[in-house]
């Protein structure tokens, strides 16, 4: 059984059925990376394995069922996220987010405060800034830097480029890339620029209208001309 | 004039603290609990019934006043608030007819004329021309006290900002591990403890009566919806406002007038000012 595996998951927003029978699974210390086009299903993912939809099928960490045990115990279990819009708490400083980050791994904050200062040197400058008063990247950084103070194994960061400037992307690829390699974290990450996440991940997942459509490592994905044409343009 | 002052001061820390735990449950839970006042009226009347019909040390009336006002706080929450999931309306209903309920239950108890408390702290003591009395006086400080604490503890520990999370951002607390649940049965259970302390102080200022929590509901209310969302500074300086406004008023105009104008301020803000004077923009 892989480190990630999800088997025939359904999800629901209230009715609406938003994801369908999707089965994925992702081996320790790997990226994946889920492509696809707006409105595909891959947030819905990403919020189902936090437990934040009503869902049907499996979804297992580690050998360990994680439906029904709510969203406090996932975090617990090591699962990070930083999700899409962010999800900032606006007026509290850039250190105030992250402590809350630490709330349910407390024993690690001044390990995890450090690392997250060292992957990203300009939050520990803005260290006393409200996160409102911030720009699109350092959110996207103080996210993913709370996500991490939840001492995670498998991160999961939903769309990480989105409306930000190429150097920033870069940077941000950096640091997951760092982050995998130095700290062995399993990285699951969204994207619909399909071009940054075959730069970054090994694996590739195409979600479309709630269901994947193919799958398969980066050479293979790039060789299928069928897909190619499909999904990655020419 | 140092009397109207001194005066103000007075009021105005107790009005703090009588609208600190209504803040606290409007701020996280964005809902108003509109049985906030009987918690006050629970609070007083526990303290009553323990200490000058059955002669229990006051200090120990106090604190048995505020188990009763958590316990009733977490009842609420859980047997009422959790049930109705979120619905604003039904919850804000439903809490008013509460507060009717428990003062008939109280009449029931207690009969429904107005009883006097003894003073906390016996004794006066004379402040630049004014007569304020220890009980007024203890009452004050040990608001500012507890306001403090609940400052710090917002502002510095862990279940404190993950109140302010909750606050800010439902499912960025959600997925910081915070169960929300949980933290809310916290609010109200702190908010119930906050509303029985400050009961026994009002009460002690004013009188004990059954239809005693309806005036510091109007000024809970007031005071969040003039100092805004989510702000403990708003909190405190709109406290001082109104109540400075109703020492002024009861100087100047006449004492039945006192609540008059935190009424009007209510509706003055709602229309100018819709956030409050210091709330913050939602996002």
């Amino acid at each position: 059984m892989s480190f990630l595996q999800i088997e025939k998951l359904d999800a629901f927003y209230g009715k609406a059925l938003a994801l369908s029978g999707v089965e994925l699974s992702v081996e320790e210390g790997e990226i994946v990376a889920i492509v696809g086009p707006n409105g595909a299903g891959k947030s819905t993912l990403l919020d189902s394995i936090l437990g934040l939809t009503t869902t049907n099928g499996d979804i297992c960490l580690d050998g360990n069922s994680l439906i029904g045990t709510g969203s406090a115990a996932i975090v617990k279990c090591g699962v990070g996220y930083a999700p899409e819009r962010c999800n900032l708490f606006p007026y509290m400083t850039v250190r105030e987010n992250l402590l809350v980050g630490a709330f349910t791994s407390r024993e690690n904050i001044d390990s995890n405060l450090e690392l997250v200062f060292k992957l990203f040197p300009q939050l520990r400058e803005r260290e006393h800034q409200e996160t409102s008063t911030q720009s699109g990247g350092e959110r996207q950084m103080v996210s993913i830097g709370r996500a991490l103070m939840t001492s995670p194994r498998l991160l999961l960061v939903d769309e990480p480029t989105i409306g930000l400037a190429p150097k920033i992307c870069l940077e941000i690829a950096e640091v997951l890339r760092r982050l995998c390699k130095q700290f062995g974290t399993t990285i699951v990450i969204t994207e619909q620029n399909t071009n940054f996440a075959m730069t970054l991940a090994e694996r590739l997942y195409v979600l479309e209208t709630g269901e994947i459509k193919a799958s398969g490592t980066v050479d293979e994905m790039r060789n299928d001309a069928r897909l190619t044409e499909a999904y990655f343009g020419t | 004039m140092a009397q109207i002052i001194i005066q103000g001061l007075l009021l105005s820390g107790l009005y703090a603290l009588i609208a600190m735990g209504f803040t606290l449950i409007f701020s996280v839970g964005r809902v108003l609990n509109l049985a906030y006042g009987s918690y006050l009226m629970i609070g007083g009347y526990v303290y009553f019934y323990l200490t000058q019909l059955l002669g229990v040390p006051k200090i120990v009336g106090i604190l048995m006043a505020t188990v009763a006002g958590c316990v009733v706080g977490l009842l609420i929450y859980r047997l009422l608030v959790k049930q109705l999931k979120g619905d604003h309306v039904a919850i804000e209903i439903s809490t008013l007819i509460l507060a009717v309920v428990l003062q008939a239950g109280i009449v029931l108890l207690f009969g429904d004329s107005s009883k006097i408390l003894l003073p906390i702290v016996p004794g006066v003591i004379h402040v630049g021309g004014a007569t304020v009395t220890f009980s007024i006086l203890a009452a004050t400080i040990i608001s500012w006290v507890i306001l403090i604490g609940i400052y710090i503890f917002i502002r510095k520990t862990h279940t404190g900002r993950a109140m302010q999370a909750v606050s800010m951002d439902a499912k960025g607390a959600a997925i910081s591990g915070i169960d929300s649940d949980r933290i809310n049965m916290i609010t109200w259970g702190i908010s119930g403890t906050l509303g029985a302390v400050a009961g026994v102080f009002f009460a002690s200022y004013t009188q004990l009566s059954p239809s005693m929590w309806v005036a510091p509901l109007i000024i809970a209310i007031a005071v969040v919806i003039v100092g805004g969302i989510g702000s403990i500074i708003g909190t405190l300086v709109v406290a001082h406002i109104i109540g400075f406004m109703e020492i002024l008023t009861t100087a100047i105009l006449a004492p039945e007038m006192r609540g008059v104008f935190t009424m009007l301020l209510i509706i003055g803000v709602l229309v100018i000012r819709p956030r409050g004077l210091f709330g913050r923009e939602e996002l």
